[in-house]
């Protein structure tokens, strides 16, 4: 008993220390970008902002720029969410339920996909999509930020639909239900607060999706993490991409919040393998 | 027995089928064509009447001194993020694995919170704390210590930026492939009077080898080819591969250096993708 507190004891100083350095490294530039985004002036060496205020805001609100990414990020973020839950969630199901001819080698080929360096797989793509002119156009951006899609929003389903109870559907089956039915009125309900976390990462995903974008779009095609890698590239004044970074951030942080509630965290490291 | 949807087994077949053959045919046209269509207009180049093996791009690649310096800075960062990685994520997994209570919900609330962070966001914000004149300057001299040289713009910046994003997934993988070691066999070892770090060195690593593998080897992956990260808080020249393929692609307009440099990545990273893809099926065992 004594050994077992002592180690406790041990564990909290390590757990305080390992605490400490944690607040500083991860939450620090967290607290500075909110910091900024609040800071109508702040010059080196104060701590604290000589002048709060929210001029910034309404100075970052009234760009024309600001509105079109948002916009079109907020299009290109829907287009690729719907597609791909009409591609995935029919394939997901049949991977959780169906036996079928390849199902094993192709369900681990989709886990496969993250084996290659992201970005040489981007600009491989992006050379096939010189040659039949995606390059700068939405559909272009549609299609590579729909790859990166893929393996989300098919193992997470996957996962939901073999979770739900297959007595409940059996037993609606000898009822006399039709399977079209079972599925609308059994399946899918169970599998639906996944399903929709799932929806969720993807979108929040795709709207941060900066690589690609920058590949494919630049410069016809601004979604909002070009437009702030633009800021930052331009050193416009600190504040613009300050006020948009508070300005995504919260709502998005509150919607992966909810997704990972569902989804479990350790679903995300098994899901990679671990 | 039936199977589901009432339907023959036969017939189960081809419906399962069709409906995974959308996503697969995607997969086929926008990765796996991609990766051999770039492999092959590299090494066939044409020629007047037909098109002849030539590895001129690649012999182009390793004599250019700029070429080489951008594939030595990006190994060299990889291998940087990959040990700082290991090293902070480790001691907070075994903690994590460990302990309870709310400092250890607190930690691990800290290590996961970059996963919420996109890594645009990020370089916002590392840019305005270790950049020039940053809160870190600003801490220091709020302290009445002298400024430290800073990072951003030189190849730490990237490290510092990649750890941090990285680091969510570290301790999840780690933290996942310790929760697989029995707590009964680390007792049995302490109840024998073995000090912590002998339970470490001869209980906990031994049975970690597969998870630190996947672990590295995903890290890997990802850092290699970053860019984000690197165009942002990096220096201009050597660049990282990621701003490098990035720059020789469009503002080059060079598509055909690119992808060489893309197939290089491809190559370098060809180990660490065998692993993660060996070890996900072992786990995995099928779906």
């Amino acid at each position: 008993m004594r050994y077992a507190r002592l180690v406790m004891a041990e564990m909290d100083w390590i757990g305080a220390l390992l605490a400490l350095l944690l607040t500083l490294f991860i939450a620090l530039p967290l607290v500075v970008v909110g910091t900024w985004a609040f800071s109508e002036v702040w010059r080196y060496p104060a701590v604290i902002p000589q002048q709060f205020g929210l001029r910034y805001w309404s100075l970052t609100l009234s760009r024309t720029d600001v509105w079109d990414a948002l916009f079109l990020s907020l299009r290109l973020a829907t287009t690729v969410t719907i597609l791909s839950a009409v591609i995935c969630l029919p394939a997901a199901y049949a991977f959780a339920r169906m036996k079928f001819p390849g199902r094993d080698v192709l369900f681990l080929s989709f886990l496969a996909s993250h084996a290659f360096p992201k970005f040489g797989l981007l600009v491989a793509i992006a050379g096939i999509f010189l040659q039949i002119g995606l390059i700068s156009t939405f559909w272009g951006v549609v299609l590579i930020q729909l790859v990166g899609t893929l393996m989300l929003m098919i193992w997470i389903p996957v996962a939901a639909f073999k979770n739900v109870d297959r007595r409940m559907e059996e037993a609606a089956r000898d009822a006399g239900a039709t399977p079209l039915r079972v599925f609308w009125s059994i399946t899918l309900p169970q599998a639906a607060p996944t399903i929709a976390a799932a929806l969720l990462l993807t979108f929040v995903g795709t709207f941060y999706e900066t690589e690609g974008a920058w590949l494919i779009g630049a410069p016809q095609i601004r979604t909002m993490p070009v437009l702030m890698v633009t800021f930052i590239n331009n050193q416009i004044v600190v504040q613009y991409g300050a006020v948009l970074s508070v300005m995504l951030w919260v709502p998005s942080f509150v919607a992966l919040m909810l997704a990972r509630r569902v989804v479990g965290t350790g679903t995300f490291a098994r899901g990679l393998g671990a | 027995m039936r199977g589901s949807m009432s339907l023959p087994v036969r017939s189960q077949g081809w419906v399962g089928l069709g409906l995974v053959a959308l996503p697969v045919v995607l997969l086929a046209w926008l990765i796996i064509y991609p990766i051999l269509s770039a492999v092959a207009s590299t090494i066939f180049v044409a020629q007047p009447g037909a098109s002849a093996i030539s590895f001129a791009s690649y012999q182009f690649f390793f004599s250019d001194q700029y070429s080489r310096a951008n594939l030595w800075i990006t190994l060299w960062t990889t291998l940087v993020c990959g040990v700082l990685l290991l090293a902070i994520g480790l001691p907070i997994a075994l903690y994590l694995r460990f302990s309870r209570g709310p400092l250890s919900a607190y930690v691990q609330g800290l290590a996961i919170f970059p996963m919420f962070v996109p890594s645009i966001i990020l370089s916002y914000a590392l840019i305005r704390t270790i950049g020039p004149n940053g809160a870190v300057d600003v801490l220091l001299n709020a302290v009445g210590l002298p400024k430290l040289p800073s990072p951003y713009l030189t190849p730490w910046g990237p490290v510092i930026g990649l750890v941090w994003d990285n680091l969510p997934l570290t301790v999840l993988m780690l933290t996942a492939g310790l929760g697989n070691i029995p707590t009964s066999s680390i007792e049995a070892a302490r109840d024998v009077g073995a000090s912590p770090l002998r339970v470490f060195l001869s209980i906990i690593m031994p049975r970690m080898g597969n998870s630190l593998l996947v672990t590295t080897s995903f890290a890997i992956l990802g850092i290699f080819s970053s860019f984000t990260l690197p165009y942002l808080l990096g220096p201009a020249s050597p660049e990282m591969m990621g701003p490098f393929m990035q720059r020789t692609f469009s503002d080059m307009n060079d598509p055909v250096n690119a992808l060489t440099q893309a197939v290089i990545a491809f190559g370098f990273c060809l180990v660490f993708g065998v692993l993660y893809v060996r070890s996900i099926a072992r786990n995995r065992g099928g779906v």
